[in-house]
């Protein structure tokens, strides 16, 4: 059945089309890496539920369309005026315009670059440093990393030079259009260097009068000895998308890396893959996610981490809300390799369910071969607490607003651990708008 | 202000109340005692409209409204506190947050103006030096991180908050040593006016030494058995509530 499922595809044939009429025969290293990717995806084809780390999200339903693979172009006004619309309001932020997995240079406003490279992705094509990764992930045996490693078009590479800590976050404005049904493809690497300090903003915008948005985009992160990154990803969409993101990231000696995944109700489909691999001791890294699933959206959050030195820290807290016929699954990894004594690695994973017709699946997967850890995780599914319900109401709260200050208080976890002001209020503005939508819905 | 006729509830199928009457002007205390299991706080739940109980028969009516038609929040609105039992921790709801909504959407139904946040940050030193409660609530969870007596003057200080006409405490002395105790009544004293009326659910007497009660009522299996005023606490502290058990028993079979 695998192997047929894969044909019965139409976007599988048209890929294989596609990759063998545009291949220009080359005998540069990206084209080997390209071709030995493509095989790879052509051997394994999309990842179905009989795959382990897709048994709860089948991509059947999301891959049934006609997809081209091309963008459309968009006037200068009106990029202007979504980039405008985009900026996160009260936030002192650089920003990094991207249309289309091309840098905007002239809409961007950037720091110094003497101090942050910033460049389009197909620059450094052939480079060691690309190429380092770009080898990772064919290894990897994932279709999708593969696809992106055969077809992505392009991306940004920002490199933070060494000793660098940046006065403010740079906001990655992501825009797409395309005029039809499109799957777009992106790459992008971020290295920030020794001593060095950034904060990255991801948003997107989608410009599309019809037709569907299949996003499959790659990104590699790099925190180098005694380095900081924190990263957060804004996931506020359209339901005509469909995204799978691979955030590659690895740390080293003694860096600490931050991610903040916010999904709020929206795209069809979201699956988030976060793999942070520690090749240094002394390392802290910490996820937070927070996913809002309403209608008959999916949203999956699969990460995993991979402790190999010693002393190393890891912390994860992912909170999901379900309204509706939303469903939701987590899957939370972590390794522990037998040198990596004296590890703290804690997980969380917790599941406000609002709905009766909601589903999730939580998976929490620790796999510990040192003997002188600390390791612990933990998962929830629950539903309101009918007593603190009535103890607010009680108090002549209704019951709609009753309802907003437990949803708040349950992600409050995550939330609080916005240090950015601005960005904290910023994302809370768009949850409780989302919520209320829901509610709202709900009680019609 | 407060008017209990005849009032049944069932919880899970199971009849608690049976046949309440009680009748609560302004200005009084009511004292409501009786052995567990009597229905003291499944009166208060009912009264506060505690969802899984079921009221089959009966009436309650505040001021001319009909209680049983409402909603927990409206009845709150209305003038109805219930001071819990087992108050709620809430991880993450603040407690000034919860206070602040709690006062808005009650002032916004009894057509007050809103409180700008300086004058809502007055109230609240001001009624937290009124009923001696000196926890901080700012950056703090409600009612998290509090002792039980804590939590049970938090209780008191929302409804010094909140100014209701009829408040219902369900055991708020229950767990108290002794000095809380006292800063709790104190407090409740000092929130008795004309305009008001308390419902103090207890099960020892020694609550009505420091607040003194009009009426003293005796629950017992789901009824009003005796009523009278603060005299019949003490012959209960005396006798226990057995012979008014036995009493009652008795008078049942005659009937």
């Amino acid at each position: 059945m695998g192997i047929l499922n894969q044909f019965t595809t139409p976007l599988y044939d048209q890929l294989i089309t596609s990759f063998e009429n545009t291949a220009v025969p080359a005998n540069d290293d990206l084209t080997a890496l390209r071709s030995n990717a493509f095989d790879l995806f052509r051997s394994k084809g999309f990842p179905t539920t009989k795959d382990e780390d897709w048994k709860f999200t089948s991509l059947t339903p999301f891959l049934a369309e006609d997809y081209g693979f091309s963008s459309s172009d968009i006037a200068a006004e009106e990029l202007q005026a979504i980039v405008n619309e985009a900026l996160i309001p009260g936030l002192d932020e650089w920003s990094l315009v991207v249309l289309n997995g091309i840098i905007r240079a002239e809409l961007s406003v950037l720091p110094d670059a003497a101090l942050v490279t910033v460049q389009p992705l197909t620059k450094i094509s052939n480079t060691a440093v690309l190429n380092d990764y770009l080898k990772i992930s064919a290894e990897d045996q994932n279709a999708m990393v593969a696809l992106n490693t055969a077809l992505f078009n392009d991306g940004y590479f920002i490199e933070v030079n060494k000793d660098v800590v940046l006065d403010k976050p740079i906001h990655i404005i992501q825009i797409y259009t395309a005029d039809d049904n499109a799957l777009l493809q992106q790459r992008n690497l971020v290295v920030v260097n020794p001593h060095a300090k950034a904060e990255l903003v991801e948003t997107s915008v989608v410009v599309q009068e019809a037709g569907l948005l299949f996003v499959n985009s790659v990104s590699h992160l790099v925190v180098k000895e005694n380095a900081q990154l924190v990263q957060y990803k804004i996931q506020n969409n359209d339901t005509s998308e469909r995204l799978v993101h691979y955030n590659h990231v690895t740390q080293e000696r003694s860096s600490r890396y931050d991610n903040f995944t916010f999904s709020l109700p929206g795209a069809a489909l979201i699956r988030n893959n976060i793999d942070v691999i520690l090749n240094g001791s002394a390392t802290e890294t910490h996820l937070l996610g927070l996913y809002l699933v309403g209608d008959h959206q999916l949203t999956d959050n699969h990460t995993a981490i991979h402790h190999k030195f010693p002393h190393c820290e890891s912390n994860e807290i992912y909170k999901g809300v379900l309204l509706n016929n939303g469903k939701a699954v987590f899957n939370g990894k972590v390794f522990v390799e037998r040198a990596a004594q004296k590890t703290n690695a804690f997980q969380q994973n917790n599941n406000l369910l609002l709905s009766d017709k909601a589903q999730v699946f939580a998976k929490p997967q620790l796999e510990i071969f040192a003997d002188d850890v600390k390791c612990s995780h933990g998962c929830t599914v629950g539903q309101f607490d009918p007593e603190s319900l009535f103890y607010l109401r009680s108090r002549g709260i209704s019951e709609e607003s009753a309802r907003k200050l437990l949803v708040e208080a349950f992600m409050f976890d995550v939330t609080q651990r916005i240090e950015n002001e601005a960005l904290k209020d910023y994302v809370q503005a768009l949850i409780y708008g989302k919520m209320e939508n829901s509610f709202a819905e709900e009680t019609v | 202000m407060l008017s209990i006729k005849n009032l049944h509830a069932n919880i899970e199928g199971k009849e608690i109340l049976k046949g309440i009457n009680l009748e609560v002007n302004a200005g009084e205390v009511h004292a409501i005692m009786g052995p567990n299991g009597s229905g003291k706080s499944s009166l208060a739940s009912v009264l506060a409209g505690r969802e899984n109980y079921e009221v089959t028969e009966g009436e309650v009516w505040l001021d001319g409204k009909n209680v049983l038609d409402m909603k927990p929040e409206e009845r709150a609105r209305e003038g109805i506190f219930l001071a819990f039992q087992y108050p709620v921790e809430i991880p993450g709801v603040s407690n000034i947050n919860f206070l602040r909504t709690a006062l808005s959407e009650i002032r916004t139904h009894r057509n007050l103006p809103q409180l700008t946040a300086k004058e809502f940050l007055k109230m609240t030193k001001e009624k937290q030096q009124l009923v001696e409660f000196e926890a901080k609530l700012a950056n703090r969870s409600l009612n998290q991180g509090f002792s039980g007596g804590e939590k049970k003057r938090n209780e008191v200080f929302q409804l010094a908050m909140l100014e209701p006409k009829l408040s219902i405490l369900d055991e708020t002395d229950s767990g108290l040593d002794i000095d809380a105790l006292r800063i709790v009544s104190n407090g409740i004293n000092k929130l008795r006016s004309p305009e008001n009326a308390f419902v103090l659910i207890t099960h020892y007497q020694r609550l009505l030494e420091y607040i003194v009660p009009d009426f003293v009522h005796v629950l017992y299996n789901g009824q009003i058995v005796r009523s009278g005023t603060k005299e019949l606490a003490l012959e209960l502290e005396e006798k226990g509530y057995d012979w008014l058990k036995e009493l009652h028993d008795a008078e049942s079979i005659h009937k």
